[in-house]
């Protein structure tokens, strides 16, 4: 029988929080596999670096370079630096940076994963009595938790350094005018509770990657599909989460 | 002698010793019942092999008795455990008795031969030293004739050199059992001999039992020692290859032609 839109959403999310409680339940038994959790560091963090950097830069050389005008129509301008850290330290940097991870690892994951499920390396990960879910997934999905706050709270410091390029293409603020407004204007209410979503961003981009790859099917082009889903439903989940942090942020005050 | 389902097949001679024997197994995938009270039994060093249709559930029936797939009814007594019953660890330590060779290979596009090799030895036999475990990926390599590839990638190698070093990783644990799922598919006749050899040559050496999933009849003629006929999900008949080939019964007639 053909499953309606709602129930096939329903299912699909019970399978995926039935899938994130399996990493709970499964991620803290021994054996922990360290080796393999620190491959995947350097593959889904050390070499998301240079993306993240780029992207981060051009983010705050772009936003400061657009709020200019508006602040200088108001006769704000030395207000700049103080508002460009704001919106990138607690919004912008931390959601690019996940959309960025969520493309390039979630589909990384999805598709990795997919091939060794449709080529049987996953069954035969089994055989030779190796448990595929912590070797594979609970690795992966520990190891976009860590990363991504790590490659966020970099992508703050080169976002901020765009900002301070960008503040100096028309105007001029000196290097140290520019670092004591940013710090003087971010607070650790600003700082913290952006960090600790990203951890939530992670989560997600992982679970989901992993979600999608572990269950592929129907050959190489279930793999592409996973890939591909996995990009969409981590990249939705990421504005999903931005939105009840920004919620919870707001009702404990922290704004 | 060709012996038909319905008739119970005594269990081996008196010399023979059972590894494995099934009882009663059935599967079903929805409505689709593809074993249905599949029974039968493999000795010790004998290499059956199980011969039917695409799609008639060969694949299903070696992924039960590995534990990859549940049953829904009967035993699989494997090395005296009944593997439908075996929780994950008790699983894990039949399953380093029980080699399986995938129809794809199933080598880690990630890894390289060596560490192909490697990776069974890293959950059985994790104390062995690092030159141990040098040692007997060699000397598994060799086994196949292929120690010069040690250090390649998986993805460098040919479709009968995968083959041979998926067979050795297969062999690396020295398993008693060996399940083989179509071991030649997708291989030129040449290779597909030279690999039924090896597997006839390797079954020798280290007095394994197999058994293989396969419809290429070059290989079933120079591996088996019995052939089980999976017609309809169940044990159609068994016998030996030029028993099962004389057989007036048209549906085993229909595999010999």
């Amino acid at each position: 029988m053909k499953q309606g839109v709602l129930m096939r959403f329903l299912n699909e999310t019970g399978d995926i929080t039935r899938f994130a409680g399996r990493f709970f339940k499964e991620a803290f038994k021994p054996r922990y596999e360290i080796g393999e959790f620190l491959r995947q560091c350097f593959f889904i963090g050390y070499k998301s670096l240079p993306l993240v950097a780029i992207t981060a830069f051009i983010m705050g050389l772009v936003i400061t370079i657009q709020s200019r005008p508006t602040l200088v129509e108001f006769g704000a301008e030395a207000w700049l630096p103080k508002m460009v850290s704001v919106s990138l330290v607690r919004e912008i940097a931390p959601v690019i940076t996940a959309l960025i991870c969520a493309g390039k690892i979630g589909s990384g994951i999805g598709a990795e994963l997919g091939s060794m499920k449709v080529t049987e390396q996953i069954d035969a990960m089994e055989v030779s009595g190796t448990n595929p879910f912590k070797y594979l997934v609970a690795t992966r999905i520990m190891t976009a938790t860590l990363t991504i706050p790590i490659l966020v709270v970099l992508a703050d410091a080169v976002s901020l350094y765009g900002g301070y390029l960008g503040a100096n293409i028309r105007g001029v603020v000196s290097w140290d005018l520019y670092w004591n407004q940013v710090f003087d204007t971010l607070a650790f209410s600003d700082v913290i509770p952006s960090i600790l979503k990203t951890f939530f961003f992670g989560f997600a981009i992982g679970t989901i990657g992993c979600y999608k790859g572990y269950n592929s099917n129907k050959g190489t082009e279930g793999v592409g599909r996973s890939a591909n889903s996995a990009v969409v439903i981590s990249s939705l989940l990421v504005f999903i989460l931005d939105l009840l942090a920004v919620q919870i942020i707001d009702l404990l005050n922290l704004t | 002698m060709i012996t038909q389902p319905e008739i119970n097949r005594p269990i081996g001679q008196e010399h023979d010793v059972p590894v494995m024997q099934l009882r009663n197994v059935s599967k079903s995938f929805g409505t689709n019942d593809v074993l249905r009270d599949f029974s039968f039994d493999l000795n010790k060093g004998e290499n059956v092999v199980v011969l039917g249709k695409s799609g008639s559930g060969k694949s299903v029936l070696i992924k039960c008795i590995i534990g990859l797939i549940k049953p829904d009814s009967g035993s699989i007594n494997v090395l005296g455990k009944n593997i439908p019953e075996l929780n994950n660890h008790e699983l894990d330590k039949i399953r380093a008795k029980v080699g399986f060779l995938f129809q794809s290979n199933a080598l880690y596009d990630s890894m390289t031969v060596r560490e192909n090799l490697e990776f069974p030895l890293r959950r059985h036999k994790a104390k062995m030293t690092k030159t141990q475990i040098d040692e007997l990926v060699v000397e598994a390599l060799t086994n196949v004739g292929l120690a010069h590839t040690i250090d390649m990638r998986t993805s460098e190698l040919s479709g009968g050199m995968k083959k041979r070093v998926a067979l050795a990783r297969t062999l690396i644990l020295k398993p008693e059992i060996i399940l083989y799922d179509e071991p030649t598919t997708g291989l030129d006749p040449i290779t597909g001999k030279e690999i039924s050899e090896l597997m006839r040559e390797l079954a020798k050496k280290y007095n394994t039992s197999a058994i293989i999933i396969s419809h290429d009849l070059n290989c079933v003629r120079i591996v088996a020692d019995s052939i089980v006929m999976l017609i309809d999900g169940k044990c159609y008949a068994q016998g030996k290859y030029e028993e099962l080939q004389t057989s007036n019964d048209k549906k085993i007639q229909e595999f010999f032609i």
